[in-house]
């Protein structure tokens, strides 16, 4: 099976450039929730996705209707996480597992309350890197433009608040506007990315470049290069390797993440060792 | 502070007042045999053998996938609290066994519906026909069974005696009118397997090809089709990008021009394969389970095998005679 065969089928095609579009996205997002310590927040909202998702279908609004709810109420849950770690001085980790918590068995109750649907929920909920249709290339591109937009524009405000939110907030850095930004992002980026690829990819790929990057990278621009970079090779290469050895594409990708991440930490070593000899 | 007393109060004569309204519930109707299902096909022949005479559920809730399901502690009461619990093997419902063993027995009459059943080993997954793949040395599927025995209407026909026997063995006294639905049913199973058979036996193509799990296996050797799945009998494995690609080149080869996509759940991968071969997407139901609306129009299994009848002979060209 050579290269141009299988670029030769639309679906590939499509999850190529929908894939390294989203991966681009989470691997530079992820970057600064790692180091602002809500890796875990890319899970977190796809419960409260999964909650959302059950108001949605008692209504009966199916697939791209039901963002018309998900969406505002992700959208809330991101700035809960943060008032949460803002006022009841709780660590990212705590208010992401509440907020996550809350938002499955919100889900649960709503699931058994309504008496059953028309279709099976959480089929629905996930998308697959497989099967992206020519709209949500698209939608994948928007997002991809905004998300990008934004981190540019507040590019030096979100680097100042990584580091020390607390001098940030001194020297004048609006840190409420800030904060509540990037995790808005994600939330936009987590339930439209998770209908397009699923959410295993999309929590995975929020956390592993950026980790992978932090191992090596002397500066931060240097940082989200390297997990941009990271995150679109895992993309390109795990959907040829899936076609190659007949694996599921999203565990593969997931799985190359992890084994640049061991690449990483055995690179820094070495560098480690050379440099301090 | 008296306001608050008056909301205690109201809510605790409202508690009893349900309380006691449940008891009398249960107790009239306790003098009726209750039967508990698992399946839609089970809960459907159970729904008719019974007629007027016992009350039949079923436990899995409209809208969900069956091989997702896991009993929740209310569903273990009603099946423990039901005179008979009908399911249909342990390859369908693996849970339903260990249930079992924490009930008390005595009281609990268990139907085995699929018992004497000839099954058939499961997988025809696209990809497995083509040399060169190298998985045959690790088809994990070789083990199962095909757990969707009633899609071929003389086991459903054999379901529908299991289900008489345990009917006539928990509540005698009606057998006689169990035995004449129960013969009636298998009668109207029998007409729908000869329309089958003469509906689907002069098409122009004899392949059916569905972008689901594994399930109409029993169907497709009933009335001599090949049948072909994008995934194994597990509903919840992923496809590869390979077994994506040999679908599309399945599809191609064969010449089709529908493809078949299962009940229930999101047919995002089947309309991809679809939209990549340039083929229309078709619904075969599977009969696992309903969603919500067909079963407040009360849809029944023979009823939704004649829709995919119908969607059979376009699929596959038929003439019907």
């Amino acid at each position: 099976m050579n290269i141009l065969e299988i670029l030769s089928y639309g679906f590939i095609q499509r999850a190529l450039l929908a894939g390294t579009l989203i991966a681009v996205l989470c691997s530079v997002l992820g970057v600064f929730l790692v180091l602002r310590r809500l890796s875990l927040i890319g899970d977190g909202l796809a419960h409260v996705t999964f909650g959302s998702t059950a108001i949605a279908l008692a209504f009966k609004l199916y697939s791209a209707a039901s963002l018309l709810v998900s969406l505002p109420v992700v959208l809330l849950a991101s700035l809960g996480i943060l008032k949460l770690t803002e006022k009841a001085r709780l660590s990212g980790d705590a208010a992401i597992g509440i907020v996550s918590a809350v938002g499955i068995s919100a889900g649960i109750m709503l699931a058994s309350v309504g008496g059953g649907y028309n279709v099976d929920l959480l089929s629905y909920l996930f998308g697959n890197i497989l099967s992206i249709t020519y709209e949500e290339v698209l939608i994948a591109a928007g997002l991809f433009c905004v998300v990008m937009l934004l981190l540019g524009l507040f590019f030096n405000d979100l680097l100042a608040i990584t580091f020390n939110e607390g001098l940030a907030r001194v020297s004048g850095v609006r840190t409420n506007l800030i904060n509540a930004v990037l995790v808005m992002l994600t939330a936009l980026s987590v339930v439209l990315a998770m209908k397009l690829v699923g959410i295993m990819l999309i929590s995975s790929l929020l956390i592993l470049p950026a980790v992978s990057a932090l191992q090596l990278a002397r500066s931060f621009k240097a940082c989200i290069a390297l997990a941009a970079l990271q995150g679109c090779c895992s993309v390109v290469a795990g959907i040829f390797v899936s076609f190659l050895t007949n694996l599921p594409t999203s565990a593969t990708i997931v799985m190359l993440n992890l084994l640049f991440f061991g690449a990483s930490c055995g690179l820094r070593r070495l560098l480690g060792a050379k440099s301090s000899s | 502070m008296r306001t608050l007393l008056l909301i205690v109060l109201s809510l605790t004569a409202m508690a009893v007042a349900g309380l006691t309204g449940c008891t009398r519930g249960e107790q009239q109707a306790s003098t009726k045999l209750q039967v508990v299902t698992t399946l839609f096909p089970l809960f459907d022949f159970a729904r008719i053998i019974a007629g007027e005479r016992a009350e039949v559920t079923m436990l899995l809730p409209p809208g969900m996938e069956p091989h997702s399901f896991e009993p929740k502690p209310n569903d273990i009461i009603r099946i423990s609290k039901s005179g008979l619990f009908i399911y249909t093997s342990r390859y369908m419902e693996p849970w339903a066994e260990t249930i079992l063993k924490g009930t008390d027995r005595r009281s609990l009459r268990v139907v085995d519906a699929g018992q004497g059943v000839s099954y058939l080993k499961g997988s025809a997954e696209v990809g497995h026909d083509h040399a060169g793949h190298g998985d045959h040395g690790t088809d994990d599927h070789a083990a199962g069974m095909d757990p969707h025995i009633w899609l071929d209407f003389s086991n459903a026909v054999v379901i529908v005696n299991n289900i008489l026997t345990g009917f006539v063995a928990a509540d005698p006294a009606n057998a006689p009118l169990y035995r004449d639905n129960a013969a009636a049913l298998n009668a109207r199973l029998a007409d729908l397997d000869r329309r089958y058979r003469e509906g689907l036996s002069s098409c122009a193509s004899r392949t059916f090809l569905h972008g689901g799990h594994y399930t109409f296996g029993y169907l497709a050797r009933r009335y001599g089709l090949e049948y072909r799945s994008l995934s194994g009998i597990s509903s919840e494995s992923e496809p590869s990008a390979a077994k994506m690609a040999a679908m599309v080149r399945q599809i191609r080869s064969s010449g089709v021009r529908y493809l078949f996509a299962e009940e229930l759940l999101s047919p995002r991968l089947t309309e991809t394969l679809a939209g990549e071969a340039g083929v229309e997407v078709l619904k075969l139901h599977g009969a696992h389970n309903l969603g919500k609306d067909d079963v407040q129009r009360g849809i029944g299994f023979i009823e939704l095998m004649e829709q995919n009848l119908a969607n059979l002979q376009k699929g596959l060209a038929c003439r019907s005679k």
